[in-house]
């Protein structure tokens, strides 16, 4: 079985390894970026990020960023799908994007609840599918304007240009209020800072006098656990780097892209255990991916890597609890982990660039 | 190899002994001298202070909270400067899982408790351990909010039930022993209440918070855990809130309870702000309730953040964040709150907490029975703690402190009125001997034959603050790791849990119930040796007799 390629010819393993290490070693200024792995994939990458001095990002630290920089600057509540599930009364599906994110949410939510969505029709698919779901919005809906709009009326203040007509903006402000347990469910990658904060303050304002939280949906590629390794390994989220020898967080600065655009990292470690998704750069740069099946454009060394919790045993991200979970197998495979393959790597490295 | 350590003065508490003698480390273990028997290796101590390494029982140094503590600020670190040899490639300063391990190892303590996982977030909390070097570490499982056990008590289905439930997710999560915070709190904050007192009701349940603490401390005395029942209590930081700790020592009825971070419920009414110590009430009432024990959360000043699964207490001190940030979590059968918070030496409330702790320290006869924390990070960084012992061992020192506070905060509070100093015995007890004996680690926290080679050495001075923060030696399993506080090396420890006896039928019951409310097997919740990635990750913590 073929398990590693040097230029798009097979290789064997230990050669693509000493291979690997040499190019990352020789670098001065790499980024282990994609990191579309579980738990110990994660903790093998931000230590060989450490031996290297170089840096690391997820292929949607945006997304979550979006979200962290909300709390990291204002403040949020959140609960957890199960939660919602259990206890909600009252549902504001806010956007589009949310069956793409998680496909489940219909059986797991809808249904049982009083659910609102504020979104533009058009990008609502198959919304009479599902009953007792109103969805406020025609094509043209704004949404940035109608949080601000009802966080507005929520706190009895005067509003204009809001988005749909005023008495159902009051209607809808009641029945928020009204809620025993409302949440309001987003998906990060389709708002920017300031809608998520808008929305975040306005679920804080109706927990003056009701119970209301926030569901932000996961991210894929385990990016929420990776992002939780990082937190506890460095005391930062992604985009962080070490080229210091300190753990520096700057979500400009380690942009992985940015990095290897601006011509600033010299050398490439593409983790993808979960599929076959391709780095977003432009520029060419000397990669070494780590990917579920073959075929990422353009690596200098390529080698395959079993999927999390489907080939090996797996401890990641479960958005139904938000929390980390021990995934089995669901079909063992020999297919290495990344944490196999990274471990490797640092034993390969250099007496002088090993942890 | 037999190492000798020669000379120094060997205040060993749990042995009851204090004088200079040799100490001698085979296989990682203290032994006896034996006459005619060289050392392989022999470090002079004379003029030294040796004592077992340091214990800490409630620290909150791993899991979610703690991590989405540091996501929440990332300009947050360790307050302590703290030199490393160059060739560490971890980073250095930052507040996370490397310099935790670090920090800890040069003070001289080895065994860390991380007081509050909920059963969830067990698995995170293990992987975070498992990355903290150096110390041996052990966790408390938090129940108490959960639907499972406040059904239990609801449908009176009696303590041999509860007891199942209890050893389970024990087993389940690998804690050490059993932590109730806000009984009922965090359930009854999702029903929209916002305050909650000890014989309040959750709603839904009917069952009463006091019920609630009663059943988990009934439940943890009859598995025999080698931990009592870990309270923290309703109403945190409220001023009056003396009341409700005076009640819940009451409630302990000659049974073992532990009461956490005791400092944030010694407030009084009294007074021009309506806020007041209540410290001398409370050391009175720890005084006399013998099966009591305390730890005390002492306030020091500067930024920190507050890090609490009491999410009524955090929701309600959201709008009081410094700087204006936070995060609330209505999580599975439980929340959380991160709510930053900087301790002001100008603040009168601030200057009021930082006497009511020391107050409790100080007024506290009983060394056995009161435990030395800040509740890291939530009263200050554990970091901290060489300031305390040196405002402890030292009225003038602590004349100085007062003299720079508020003269009304202070005029609140008995403190000026206290002369006592702690003594190395004193502190040696409050953070060695004693943590080990309320854990139920026997070969820990004394230097006994038989016992661990946890050991650490210090310098004497007129500088008991650096002379903590700097050990001149440490010695963890008997493997020199820290000479001069700074870090020689970094061997991973261990963690320590409980594995009480129970019925299994409780095993089919929590697998359909995690079905029926979660839609997943608990299998994915369960910690196991493998998920941590380390060679022996845990270590079993023998139940009572």
């Amino acid at each position: 079985m073929a398990e590693a390629w040097i230029r798009s010819k097979s290789a064997a393993l230990d050669v693509a390894i000493a291979e690997a290490a040499n190019l990352l070693a020789g670098s001065r200024f790499p980024v282990i970026a994609g990191l579309g792995t579980d738990v110990a994939g994660a903790r093998a990458a931000v230590e060989l990020a450490q031996c290297l001095g170089g840096a690391i990002d997820h292929m949607h630290s945006e997304f979550l960023l979006r979200d962290l920089d909300v709390m990291r600057e204002a403040g949020m509540m959140v609960t957890t799908p199960n939660e919602a599930r259990l206890r909600a009364d009252f549902l504001l599906l806010v956007g589009p994007g949310l069956l793409e994110t998680w496909p489940a949410l219909p059986t797991e939510l809808f249904g049982k609840r009083r659910t609102v969505w504020l979104c533009p029709d058009t990008a609502v698919k198959d919304a009479s599918a599902y009953k007792n779901i109103d969805v406020v919005g025609d094509a043209s809906f704004d949404l940035p304007v109608m949080l601000a709009v009802l966080r507005a009326r929520c706190a009895g203040r005067p509003a204009a240009n809001a988005p749909v007509a005023m008495a159902a903006i009051d209607a809808l402000v009641g029945e928020l209020r009204e809620a025993r347990f409302g949440v309001a469910v987003w998906s990060a990658a389709q708002h920017d800072r300031l809608t998520i904060e808008m929305l975040c303050g306005l679920v804080n304002d109706l927990n003056q006098s009701t119970r209301f939280s926030g569901l932000p949906l996961a991210t894929a590629d385990n990016a929420d656990g990776v992002q939780q390794v990082t937190g506890w390994m460095t005391g930062f989220p992604l985009r962080t780097g070490f080229g210091r020898g300190l753990p520096e967080h700057d979500p400009w600065r380690f942009d992985a892209s940015r990095l290897i655009d601006s011509g600033e990292a010299d050398c490439a470690l593409w983790i993808s255990a979960y599929g076959t998704r391709p780095p977003a750069w432009k520029r060419g740069v000397p990669l070494v991916a780590l990917t579920a099946e073959t075929g990422t454009p353009r690596a200098h060394v390529t080698i395959a890597v079993g999927r999390p919790g489907i080939d090996h045993n797996a401890v990641e991200h479960l958005p139904a609890t938000a929390t980390l979970a021990a995934l089995s197998a669901g079909k063992p495979s020999t297919a290495m982990s990344v944490a196999t393959v990274l471990g490797r790597i640092i034993a390969a490295l250099p007496a002088a660039r090993r942890c | 190899m037999l190492t000798r350590l020669v000379g120094g003065r060997v205040i060993d508490p749990g042995n009851g002994r204090d004088a200079v003698r040799d100490v001698f480390i085979r296989d990682g273990r203290i032994v006896d001298a034996r006459p005619g028997v060289t050392a392989d290796e022999t470090y002079n101590v004379s003029n030294k202070i040796v004592m077992a390494g340091g214990i800490d029982i409630h620290s909150h140094i791993a899991g979610n909270n703690e991590t989405m503590g540091r996501l929440l600020l990332p300009e947050q670190r360790y307050p302590s400067e703290f030199p490393h040899p160059g060739h560490y490639p971890q980073p250095r300063g930052a507040w996370n899982t490397f310099e935790t391990g670090c920090l800890y190892a040069a003070m001289g303590f080895t065994t860390v408790v991380e007081p509050a996982v909920l059963p969830h977030h067990a698995l995170q909390a293990h992987l975070e351990l498992a990355d903290i070097p150096i110390i041996d570490k052990a966790t408390l499982t938090v129940l108490g909010n959960d639907d499972f056990l406040l059904d239990l008590l609801h449908r009176r289905e009696g303590a041999n039930a509860i007891r199942g439930y209890v050893a389970w997710t024990l087993a389940s999560s690998r804690g050490l022993g059993i932590k109730v915070i806000n009984a009922g709190g965090a359930a009854a904050f999702k029903d929209n209440v916002r305050t909650f007192a000890l014989d309040d009701e959750v709603p839904g349940y009917g069952v009463s918070s006091r019920a609630i603490v009663k059943a988990l401390q009934l439940a943890v005395h009859e598995l025999q855990l080698p931990h009592p029942l870990h309270v923290h209590c309703n109403n945190l930081g409220i001023p009056g809130n003396v009341e409700t700790a005076l009640a819940t020592i009451a409630a302990a009825e000659g049974l073992p309870l532990h009461l956490a971070h005791l400092q944030f419920y010694g407030y009084g009414k009294e007074g021009p702000r309506g806020f007041s110590s209540g410290g001398a009430r409370l050391a009175e009432a720890v005084n006399a309730a013998k099966s009591v024990t305390v730890d005390v959360g002492q306030v020091m000043f500067g930024q920190t953040v507050t890090i609490s699964c009491d999410v009524l207490r955090q929701f309600n001190a959201r709008n009081g964040a410094r700087p204006k940030k936070w995060m609330i979590y209505d999580g599975d059968s439980n929340g959380a709150g991160i709510v930053p918070y900087d301790y002001r030496v100008t603040d009168f409330f601030n200057a009021v907490q930082w006497a009511v702790g020391l107050e409790l320290f100080l007024l506290t006869n009983d060394p056995w029975r009161v435990f030395f924390t800040t509740d890291h990070p939530n009263g200050a960084p554990f970091t901290a703690y060489p300031e305390i012992i040196a405002l402890l061992m030292d009225r003038d020192l602590r004349a100085e402190w007062m003299s720079r506070l508020p003269k009304e905060a202070l005029a609140v509070t008995t403190l000026a009125s206290i002369t006592r100093e702690h003594t190395l015995t004193d502190i040696a007890i409050m953070t060695r001997a004693a943590p080990a004996k309320l854990l139920g680690l026997k070969d820990r926290g004394h230097l006994g034959a038989g016992a661990l080679a946890d050991i650490a050495v210090y310098e004497p001075g007129d500088n008991r603050t650096k002379m903590f923060r700097e050990a001149a030696l440490v010695f963890k399993g008997g493997q020199l790791v820290v000479r001069d506080g700074a870090v020689l090396d970094h061997p991973f420890g261990r963690t320590f849990r409980s594995q009480p006896d129970y019925e299994r039928a409780i095993n089919a019951r929590m697998r359909d119930y995690y079905e029926e409310r979660y839609g997943i097997s608990p299998d994915l919740m369960t910690v196991s040796d493998a998920a941590i990635g380390r060679p022996e990750p845990f270590e079993i913590v023998p139940c009572l007799n």
